[in-house]
């Protein structure tokens, strides 16, 4: 398993952010859904090991974050987008790469030809000696998911990737999801059920800290026959399971 | 975006050749960002590529700082307190305190949530722009004292109060988030650590100058970075 979490918390002062969760994942494409503060940036952080937990048990790529030299090996060995990507602006799209690759630790004889292939899938490499501060919002995303998929991770964490994509990127993005999750555990946190349901495996839904469902994107929609709101089939049982959830 | 199996523009493979991976190659030996001589001897100083990148692109995150130093320097080589005193004595601790203050931390870097993800400590990321800020100081200063005139000996003497008075702005910068916080918290005690300078010794350069000031300036500086330590935890930079 390349992540496996036991009663899992995580509080901030008073608020319980992430509730007794508990998972396993092996390779695939897991969505991770729910509203506005239930937990799933928190999660994320915690599996990219830059929130230790209040309490419980994470161990990733088989190995114990809590410690510096596996919490080391996983973060080589790890791809990071986090909802807030934050970038230099003086930088041009191969250096911001380079730059990660290289905090990745990556062999520096390596980085360049990683560096190239990371900016194709994203489809930049027009863009690619190009100033962060010259471009738009859907580009700088493209560029967080290539410093992320840069080190060909065994573990991709993915916060909200297609904000700001165009439909065209977004239907590209979700091929490449799958691509990548034949070999690796992609995780991808999302607001937008129609990710979920055309490029995972397999998805879970938070509520206030707490994992309320699990299940594949199929049995998810059948949660909403005859219940819940929304255009799309999996919209409605997304909120049957929320409605379910919160009553 | 394309599938990883294909990278590259045309990958259709003609006569044994995969137009793919030969494009790719072209790409990577096209774009990639060459080495200087300055970043391939910190790499093997630092035995970290990572790091020797983060060193030589500090000055470029803190070009506006780069720039007010060179014009603060500059005129405090013109300037002097006194005879044989120039004013860089006195401005040399407060530009490295601005420069700090906005190097790196949760709310000041925004790219530090993604730094705290890599397998390069990022407390290590911070000492190495600490170390950019602090060289690029040193040498600017020098200059700017040479310039002068002034005795190169004493010189040095702002160094252990630029350390100080650094180590008070990251912590304020912090602390508060804000480098905005932290540069004028370097600022204000080193006003206030001048003018007690001035009152105790009747010299305007007395807080640089006067030896005995030393090991407190040495405290402060740890008093501080144990304050920075607990206040950039990652748990608590992240709510």
């Amino acid at each position: 398993m390349n992540v496996a979490l036991t009663e899992i918390h995580r509080s901030f002062g008073k608020n319980e952010a992430v509730d007794g969760v508990s998972l396993e994942l092996g390779p695939g494409v897991f969505g991770l859904l729910g509203p506005n503060g239930a937990g799933k940036t928190s999660l994320l952080r915690m599996l990219a090991t830059v929130l230790p937990p209040s309490s419980g048990d994470i161990r990733l790529l088989d190995r114990d974050p809590g410690r510096p030299t596996a919490r080391r090996e996983i973060r080589r060995r790890l791809g990071y987008l986090p909802q807030s990507l934050g970038y230099y602006p003086s930088f041009t799209v191969v250096e911001f790469i380079e730059y990660f690759a290289l905090l990745k630790e990556m062999p520096s004889a390596a980085v360049p030809k990683a560096v190239a292939v990371a900016v194709e899938r994203v489809d930049l490499g027009a863009k690619a000696k190009a100033k962060l501060r010259t471009l738009s919002g859907g580009m700088l995303r493209r560029v967080g998911i290539a410093q992320a998929i840069v080190n060909d991770p065994d573990l991709l964490l993915l916060d909200e990737p297609t904000a700001g994509l165009d439909p065209e990127q977004r239907v590209q993005f979700r091929a490449l999801l799958r691509t990548l999750g034949e070999t690796a555990t992609v995780i991808v946190s999302t607001h937008l059920v129609e990710d979920v349901g055309t490029a995972c495996s397999e998805v879970a839904l938070m509520s206030a800290g707490k994992i309320v469902f699990r299940g594949t994107p199929d049995e998810l929609t059948a949660r909403g026959a005859g219940h819940g709101v929304g255009d799309a089939p999996l919209e409605r049982g997304y909120s049957a399971v929320l409605s379910a959830a919160r009553s | 975006m394309i599938s990883p199996n294909e990278p590259g523009r045309p990958a259709s493979a003609q006569d044994g050749v995969d137009l793919g991976r030969v494009w790719t190659s072209v790409a990577a030996q096209v774009w990639r960002r060459r080495p200087g001589r300055i970043e391939r001897t910190a790499a093997r100083l630092l035995r970290s590529p990572g790091l020797a990148r983060a060193l030589v692109t500090t000055p470029s995150l803190l070009l506006p700082w780069l720039i007010s130093t060179v014009v603060v320097f500059g005129a405090g080589a013109l300037i002097s307190t006194g005879p044989g005193q120039p004013l860089v004595w006195l401005v040399a601790p407060a530009a490295a305190a601005v420069g700090i203050a906005f190097a790196y931390g949760p709310g000041i870097d925004s790219a530090w949530e993604l730094s705290s993800s890599c397998a390069v400590s990022h407390w290590m990321v911070l000492l190495t722009r600490a170390v950019a800020v602090f060289a690029l100081n040193s040498v600017l200063g020098l200059l700017a004292s040479a310039a002068s005139g002034a005795a190169m000996t004493l010189t040095f003497g702002w160094l252990l109060p630029m350390a100080a008075i650094s180590s008070l702005a990251l912590a304020a910068a912090v602390a508060a988030r804000s480098a905005v916080v932290g540069a004028g918290a370097g600022l204000a005690a080193w006003v206030i650590t001048v003018l007690a300078g001035q009152s105790a010794s009747g010299q305007f350069t007395g807080s640089v100058t006067n030896a005995h000031a030393y090991p407190p300036y040495l405290a402060a500086a740890a008093c501080c970075a144990a304050v920075v330590a607990y206040a950039a935890r990652p748990e608590r930079g992240l709510q």
